[in-house]
């Protein structure tokens, strides 16, 4: 029997965390997604109890939250349930919707400050062209971030959530992480 | 350039991609007597203005819309923004 | 008037008061035997070739702006025959072949200069694909090296060849390709043209094609109108705009493609360096600036500026090819209106209309071809019949099959 270990999409035994100043970085290797999709007139779910947002933005229920994705298009996420099969669940609480597995697609990284929101505010306007105006806690999109396609949630003021492809898991991370240590710099 | 996307509002035009021409849509018929006519026209021939131009742009780092975007080709000034879907259905309902 | 080493000497003792302007400024006559529209670098080409080598007749150039206004004056200068297909690569090198004689051809200093050009090389299936191009070459009778990595390390040794995406495995190198000084082409193409009768008539802008029964009998123009026998049209970007007045769609998509050109450094760069991985090419001027682009922006754009985001991009590509870039200073950033056809290759046609000609569809490869698409075109309007070397540039090809589409892409004009 072969001794299998599991790797992070980083390719450590477990999540990696790093602070800079304010900012701390860890990769959310527990979370699991599953994309949803209407079928052409079929009615929108409420899958775990949970209403779905509309477009732009991200809402939150108990242990699950979804972001909207396109037209009729939702991405599912459930922390901390990579490892059980969360889509079977899914699909089940979406009858007549297209569920799909995604979990080991993508990589998701978690941004904390312990300083409000001035030090997310900073890192959005290194990294992704969007307008942080309209971009409050409870709103999501996808964008690009150093030509990478990525999923950026605001999942508070203070906390910002970036879910890329697992494949360039490594590049996001250092785009990440330098982003966040040139801002931890003192300002000459 | 910013595109004013109908549901997510003004987003940078980096995350699209751009097709051409909003005549696109209107494919012909392949069925018709004249399909090979038709379809030369549709594939290679195109209006191609100095000024206004509806055009398709699909939002690929983004919500993966296909939009019609009115543009001037000569201000790089953008006019409008509409869900291609939108234009399409419109255009259907038009014609039943 | 014609140029040698005594006449400099001389003036140079009489304090430069002899010298002329180089052509005329005429008033448009009533009619002519030939109107060539487009006053660039195709267009004067056109003229010159028509007047010099084919036909003793009445021909006009009608320009909007002054001469080489448009993209031969905006164009990086290079020159180069380093094609794939068997429709393209022979019109190339017989381009290659006339600059290589332009300069005695028309007694006007265009700094032609042979200095090479470096295609390089990232993969095996890129070398591959280099080795076929460079057999193709060879077999229409062009030059082509193939180089190992080390062979272009002699040459550049100052570019980045271990980048992690790209590292440099080799490279294709036309050792007969080079830049030559772009105003001056347009300069010594007006400047023969006028010698021979023709006419140059600037700040004339064509607003219409009168046509009878079929056939063009003249043009509207904002300086009234002038009656031709043949009309050629030449206008690259313009093209959409100038034949919508003929009441023609084409082909071809107008696109802004952008150039840069650095402060004046040291001679720093040896030829021609193209980074196709990372849309980056680059050589250095006579003048000493570092002339480099990309990409074209991708949109229909008849705007001759660009947006920052291909800015960017080509700047990102610079700093991964050769990094000390990073410490010249940019000095002016402009922009062309591309033809961009259906297949990436031109068009040098009859049209629908009887005496009415088109030459167009030079995507971003232009320059390198004047000579010979001037040639060709004026062989087109003085014998009806295409030159031996474009005999492929049909316009209905698209209609027929008969696409030469060099990177395979088909018809997407902003892939080209």
């Amino acid at each position: 029997m072969s001794d299998l270990k599991p790797l992070t999409a980083l390719g450590d035994a477990s999540a990696r965390t790093v602070t800079h100043g304010v900012l701390t970085l860890k990769e959310n290797n527990a979370l699991a997604l599953v994309s949803l999709a209407l079928r052409r007139d079929s009615p929108e779910p409420t899958p775990f109890g949970l209403g779905l947002p509309g477009p732009g933005l991200w809402a939150s229920s108990g242990s699950i939250a979804a972001l909207w994705t396109g037209p009729g298009q939702w991405l599912l996420e459930a922390p901390g349930r990579a490892e059980s099969d969360f889509a079977a669940e899914a699909a089940a609480a979406c009858p007549g919707c297209s569920v799909t597995e995604q979990t080991d697609g993508f990589a998701a990284f978690e941004v904390r400050s312990a300083a409000g929101e001035e030090p997310i505010l900073a890192l959005m306007a290194k990294l992704v062209n969007l307008d942080s105006a309209r971009f409050g806690p409870g709103t999501a999109t996808r964008t690009g971030l150093e030509h990478m396609s990525v999923f950026v949630i605001r999942r508070a003021a203070d906390r910002l959530a970036v879910i890329g492809m697992r494949s360039a898991a490594g590049t996001l991370w250092h785009a990440l992480e330098t982003t966040a240590a040139r801002l931890a710099e003192p300002r000459a | 350039m910013l595109i004013p996307h109908p549901l997510l509002g003004p987003r940078d035009a980096q995350e699209f991609t751009y097709l051409g021409d909003a005549a696109l849509l209107n494919r012909p018929d392949g069925m018709a007597a004249d399909a090979q006519a038709a379809f030369n026209d549709y594939v290679y021939l195109r209006d191609n203005p100095a000024g206004v131009h509806r055009e398709l742009w699909f939002h690929e780092q983004g919500d993966r819309s296909w939009v019609v975007v009115t543009r001037n080709t000569v201000t790089h000034e953008i006019l409008g923004a509409e869900l291609a879907r939108d234009v399409a259905l419109a255009a259907k309902a038009g014609a039943a | 008037m014609k140029f040698s080493g005594l006449r400099v000497f001389t003036e140079a003792l009489r304090g430069h008061k002899g010298w002329k302007p180089l052509w005329r400024d005429p008033d448009p006559q009533p009619a002519y035997d030939y109107v060539i529209v487009g006053g660039g670098g195709h267009g004067l080409a056109t003229a010159y070739y028509l007047a010099t080598t084919f036909r003793k007749a009445k021909v006009a150039v009608l320009e909007k702006g002054w001469l080489g206004s448009g993209n031969i004056g905006r164009n990086t200068t290079i020159i180069r025959s380093n094609y794939l297909l068997p429709d393209n690569e022979p019109f190339y090198e017989f381009s290659m072949k006339l600059w290589e004689g332009l300069e005695q051809e028309f007694n006007f200093n265009a700094m032609v200069s042979q200095r090479g050009i470096v295609n390089l090389i990232h993969t095996d299936a890129q070398r591959d694909a280099y080795r076929r191009r460079g057999n193709a070459m060879l077999l229409a009778g062009a030059d082509a090296e193939l180089l190992d990595r080390e062979q272009v390390r002699v040459m550049i040794p100052f570019l980045n060849f271990d980048n992690a995406r790209f590292p440099i495995k080799g490279g294709l190198l036309q050792r007969r390709a080079g830049t030559a000084r772009h105003d001056g082409v347009a300069w010594g193409y007006a400047r023969g043209a006028d010698m021979v009768g023709v006419d140059l008539i600037q700040n004339c802008e064509v607003t219409g094609f009168r046509i009878e029964n079929g056939r063009v009998k003249g043009l509207e123009t904002t300086r009234g109108h002038i009656g031709a026998g043949k009309v050629g049209v030449a206008v690259a970007g313009s093209t959409g705009r100038v034949m919508a007045g003929a009441g023609m769609r084409l082909p071809i998509e107008s696109h802004v493609l952008q150039a840069f050109v650095s402060e004046g450094l040291k001679p720093t760069i040896p030829g021609v360096i193209t980074f196709g991985a990372g849309h980056f090419y680059v050589s250095q001027s006579d003048k000493g600036g570092l002339v480099f682009g990309g990409d074209i922006d991708g949109y229909n754009s008849y705007a001759q500026r660009g947006n920052l985001p291909v800015v960017e991009d080509v700047a990102e590509g610079g700093m991964a090819l050769m990094p000390m870039i990073g410490r010249a200073r940019l000095l002016r950033i402009w922009g062309g209106i591309m033809d961009m056809s259906m297949d990436g290759s031109p068009i040098i046609d009859r049209t629908p209309v009887d005496g009415l000609y088109l030459n167009a569809g030079w995507c971003y490869g232009g320059f390198k071809a004047t000579p010979a698409s001037g040639y060709a075109f004026a062989h087109l309007l003085a014998t009806d019949t295409p030159h031996d070397t474009a005999r492929a540039y049909r316009l209905d090809r698209f209609q027929r099959g008969y696409v030469i589409d060099e990177k395979g892409v088909g018809a997407q004009p902003n892939l080209h």
